[in-house]
């Protein structure tokens, strides 16, 4: 298990989603094992033996949004609401510690929290997360709080500002060290049609790897396929965008075979596309600052109650159409095909980025990047035009 | 709770304590405590109790929840024994104001008993004894919904089921031979009553959280998923894991499976969907005239099991099983056993007229009742028994997912797939995928997902609604139904206690370490490697390393027994 350990300790520092140092790992086998910072190792340990759980990630996020939420947070409040799909579906919501709520047991605390929940926040301490049965699985509720608190504060600045000292340079720090830009710029990409599976299943592998190394898609959220003839071939579920290999599902158009049923969610959503679009790829994914832009509606006059699901309206976010539905058989499977087609993009409400290639996944990879950056542009746009406001 | 007394044909109410019912929630937990001053008892000894007992979600909207659980001990393994079971049954049982009905003693002629909201009445069914569940549910469909024996179990095979009217079973462990052995052919129950929910509000976002979750799950609601195409969605994936048991677990892959995959039996079969009542995924399938259609278990089993391709000799020995009352996992594996044991596998139609011998227990019928690991004996040929504590093991191979092989072993009613159902993560993904062929973890992992699976059995929730849910949106429904909060991580702590408790009977009945173990086929021959994946035989040193382990994670001494005997009296 150490092996494990170790490698979602990396994982947590390549994503650039903890700070080098400021992690710890539990497992449990038949004993309690736990390595990283020294200091949060006794946390984890203490916290994990009082769970029925197998793994643990006790870490500092490598940016401060999840403790800005709850400083931000009113005092009644003990949890926070992000407002994406990820967290809607899998989490529901993320409860939080307060720094002057940790009482002289901690682990005590924060055991009681994560009895119920798959993760919470502890102010000044960071995000800890259990996995029930494997250490990935903690690493993947950790990277799921990391998401929606990045979505949710920057949604949050959006329509309220700064209110916390610190804040604004804590932004701009952000801002200029931590973003990178995204291009595709000297990734290597196979020229199609593509009908070799075998040469398939390795481009798919690649170009997951690519969306993760790119910083535009965290590993565990998003999905691949490549069309060929009558044969789908397309990343199971819950499977890492950056380590494919071994993980895609050929599935017959025709359903004639049921094997695919560990394929992703979206497996509908795909096929449909192909149907209606003609093309050869398709690549998801849930870029950030779509997912913020997508959740920005201007109507006023709405009466939908539910817009993740309800919305029947398209809008755009520049060349790109949005549109409401959820994941799976939720809807999204619907409402995608009518408008992906002309435009080779779509965004889907609090979710993420569908792109298509007429050929190969350079021209879908380019796609995402192009609305990724677009919605990036956008919002800084939005977010100066806010904060003029506020001072005038 | 209502207590029968078949001997003395007596009826009444009893309180079950409040702490009980908070400590063991309901379904299997609260039967399994039910069972505390009798899990000693023989099978068939006319006092040993017979448990229906629902869940607290039950007659509430909450997906898969309208179910219950049958509780005694099993005469197939010896084993305290559950089963749930959904259909109409559970809900009507609940709205007579009842959470348990426990059953005992015997009566000499074939009786049936009748639950409504005043009470219960012994009813004379001499008439219908003999008859097939079909003709009994409808001799007595007057009275509501209807649990019912075939001949298997008036006439005791050992793994006969008890049948509920709308084609659902509480099956594997022969508890339909227990409930023929108090001559009780029948319980009907017609009850009415609503069931409160303390906060509705609280109680429909729950819902629409496990809703979410359903919508987003491919296995439940995916186009290839068990809504669209039943359990026999698994044949083609199992085919593709090269784990799928042919010719008695002598190979792995049966090339021929495509038959019976899902979508076959639906293009032959024009398959409707079908299942539980209020249950969202429908995931049974019956055809227009409503015939019910195999599960994966045993169309695999009937199939690949007995070199069987043929599809419809396989959907009617299903429904020759059912009409007969009979399990279709055991009935299938004993068969093979005796097959292989003979050098040959039967013809489908062959197999038909042994099914009937066996239920009425003539001619070759009367060993083959017995169950495999009987008949293996008694042909001097032990070894050919697929079964772990007598209980043959369903269809997925445990040479191609270690996890399985460990649960096979671990599980407190024996061979049975259903108690920590690695499947989900070695095979299905879900919640996560983990390495089918790696022991590593597996140990810890089948601890928390019997006790998972323990509370989910107690609540009495389906399995299958956590191939998407997951203990945190159940602990809402309850919380919100009963008006106390529950969280998971005190549910699983039940599960655990109910799993302990089950474990201390059996220990008490004399198991341990000896019967925690694969058949050696498992151990000696390979499956059938081929496609990139290699099928190794399971590596014997590393098994019993990691059931080591789970007994240390359990508390156990490295016998797989109790160290504590007065462990039981600690608990509520
Ligand atoms: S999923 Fe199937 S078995 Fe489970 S409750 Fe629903 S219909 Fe019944
Ligand atoms: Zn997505
Ligand atoms: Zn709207």
């Amino acid at each position: 298990m150490f092996d494990q350990i170790a490698r979602y300790m990396n994982k947590l520092i390549t994503d650039r989603s903890a700070l080098a140092g400021k992690i710890a790992i539990a497992a449990q086998d038949d004993v309690l094992i736990v390595d990283g910072n020294p200091a949060l190792t006794h946390l984890a340990g203490d916290i994990l033996a009082r769970l029925s759980c197998l793994g643990l990630v006790v870490a500092a996020p490598s940016l401060p949004f999840a403790d800005f939420l709850v400083a931000r947070a009113s005092r009644e409040e003990s949890c926070i609401i992000p407002r994406d799909t990820e967290t809607r579906t899998f989490l529901h919501d993320i409860p939080f510690l307060r720094r002057e709520e940790l009482g002289e047991n901690a682990a005590l605390d924060i055991a009681r929290l994560l009895g119920s929940r798959k993760g919470v926040v502890v102010e000044g301490v960071g995000i800890v997360a259990s996995g029930a049965l494997t250490i990935e699985q903690a690493y993947i509720n950790y990277s799921s709080i990391f998401h929606s608190t990045f979505v949710k504060y920057l949604q949050d600045l959006l329509h309220d500002g700064f209110l916390l000292p610190g804040e604004a340079e804590a932004f701009a720090g952000f801002r200029r060290d931590w973003l990178r830009p995204l291009s595709a710029d000297g990734l290597s990409f196979r020229l199609g049609p593509l009908a070799d599976p075998a040469v398939i299943l390795d481009e798919i592998a690649t170009v997951g790897r690519y969306t993760v190394e790119r910083g535009l898609v965290d590993s565990f959220f998003g999905n691949i396929s490549c069309r060929t003839g009558d044969v789908i071939y397309i990343s199971q579920t819950a499977a890492s965008l950056d380590a494919l290999a071994g993980c895609i599902d050929p599935v017959p158009m025709d359903n004639s075979s049921t094997f695919g049923i560990t394929a992703s969610s979206e497996l509908l959503a795909h096929r449909r596309i192909y149907e209606v679009s003609g093309a050869a790829v398709i690549l998801h994914g849930h870029p950030k600052f779509a997912v913020v832009m997508s959740m920005e509606c201007d109507e006023t006059e709405c009466t939908v109650k539910d817009c993740w699901k309800d919305c029947d309206r398209v809008r755009m976010l520049g060349d790109a159409p949005v549109v409401a539905g959820e994941i799976g058989a939720g809807g999204l499977a619907k409402r995608v095909p009518p408008v992906i087609a002309g435009p080779r993009r779509a965004v889907v409400y609090g979710h993420g980025v569908f792109t298509l290639g007429e050929k190969d996944f350079a021209e879908a990879f380019q796609a995402m990047v192009e609305v990724e950056n677009w919605c990036r542009e956008e919002y800084f746009r939005r977010v100066a035009e806010r904060l003029t406001a506020c001072r005038g | 709770m209502l207590r029968v007394d078949l001997t003395n044909r007596k009826s009444w109410y009893e309180d079950i304590p409040a702490e009980l019912l908070h400590s063991y929630l309901g379904g299997r937990g609260l039967g399994v405590r039910l069972m505390r001053e009798w899990y000693r008892l023989d099978p068939f000894d006319p006092a040993i109790p017979l448990i229906f007992a629902v869940g607290p979600l039950c007659g509430t909207p909450a997906p898969t929840a309208a179910r219950l659980t049958v509780v005694s001990r099993s005469p197939l393994t010896g084993t305290i024994y559950d089963c749930s079971a959904g259909g109409r049954f559970a809900w009507r049982l609940k709205a007579t104001g009842v959470d348990a009905l426990m059953i005992t003693g015997a009566s000499a002629t074939p009786v049936a008993i009748a639950v409504t909201p005043s009470g219960a009445e012994i009813v004379d069914v001499s008439r219908l004894r003999g008859k097939t569940v079909h003709e009994t549910v409808s001799a007595l469909f007057g009275r509501g919904s209807v649990a019912a024996i075939g001949p298997a179990g008036e006439n005791g095979v050992l793994f006969a089921n008890i049948m509920m009217g709308e084609g659902n079973s509480v099956g594997r462990g022969g508890l339909g031979a227990v409930m023929g052995a108090k001559g009780l052919k029948a319980v009907t129950v017609n009850g009415d009553r609503p069931v409160d929910i303390a906060c509705r509000e609280r109680f429909e976002t729950a819902r629409q959280d496990v809703m979410r979750l359903f919508r987003a799950s491919p296995v439940i609601f995916g186009e290839l998923g068990i809504a669209e195409y039943g359990t026999p969605a698994l044949v083609d994936l199992m085919r593709q894991r090269r784990m799928a048991p042919t010719d008695n677990f002598r190979r792995t892959v049966f090339e021929e499976s495509g038959n019976y995959s899902g979508p076959a039996i639906r293009r032959d079969f024009h398959a409707k969907k079908d299942g539980c009542y209020g249950c969202p995924i429908q995931c049974k399938k019956s055809t227009p005239s409503g015939e019910h259609l195999p599960e994966y278990e045993t169309v695999s089993h009937f199939g690949g099991l007995n070199g069987n391709a043929g599809l419809a000799a396989i959907v009617k020995s299903n429904t020759l099983c059912n009409e007969l009352g009979m399990d279709t996992i055991s009935a299938a594996a004993t068969l093979s056993a005796w097959g292989e044991a003979r050098g040959r596998f039967l013809d489908g139609g062959e197999v038909q007229g042994l099914l009937a011998d066996m239920a009425f227990r003539r001619g070759e019928g009367e060993l083959l009742s017995l169950g495999s690991r009987r008949v293996a004996e008694a042909l001097g040929r032990p070894g050919l028994s697929m079964s772990v504590k007598g209980l043959e093991l369903p269809a997925y191979d445990p040479r191609g997912a270690y996890g399985m092989a460990l649960a096979y072993c671990t599980s407190s009613r024996g061979g049975c797939h259903l108690r920590a159902y690695p499947i989900s993560h070695e095979i299905l993904r879900k919640p996560i995928a983990t390495d089918r062929f790696s022991f590593s973890g597996k140990a810890r992992i089948i601890a928390i997902a019997e006790d998972t699976n323990a509370a989910v059995d107690s609540l009495v929730a389906c399995k299958f609604s956590f191939f998407g849910a997951t203990l945190e949106e159940y602990a809402e429904l309850l919380s919100a139904t009963a008006g106390i909060d529950y969280s998971p991580q005190q549910l699983k702590e039940i599960g655990r206690r109910i799993c302990l408790t089950e474990r201390f009977y059996n220990c008490d009945n004399g198991f341990g370490v000896q019967d925690d173990i694969l058949p050696e086929r498992f151990f000696h021959e390979s499956g059938s490697s081929g496609e990139g994946i290699e099928v190794p035989p399971v590596a014997r040193m590393r098994f019993e390393e990691e059931l080591q382990k789970y007994y240390r994670i359990r508390g156990l001494t490295p016998e797989g027994v109790f160290a504590d005997p007065d462990f039981l009296l600690k608990q509520p």
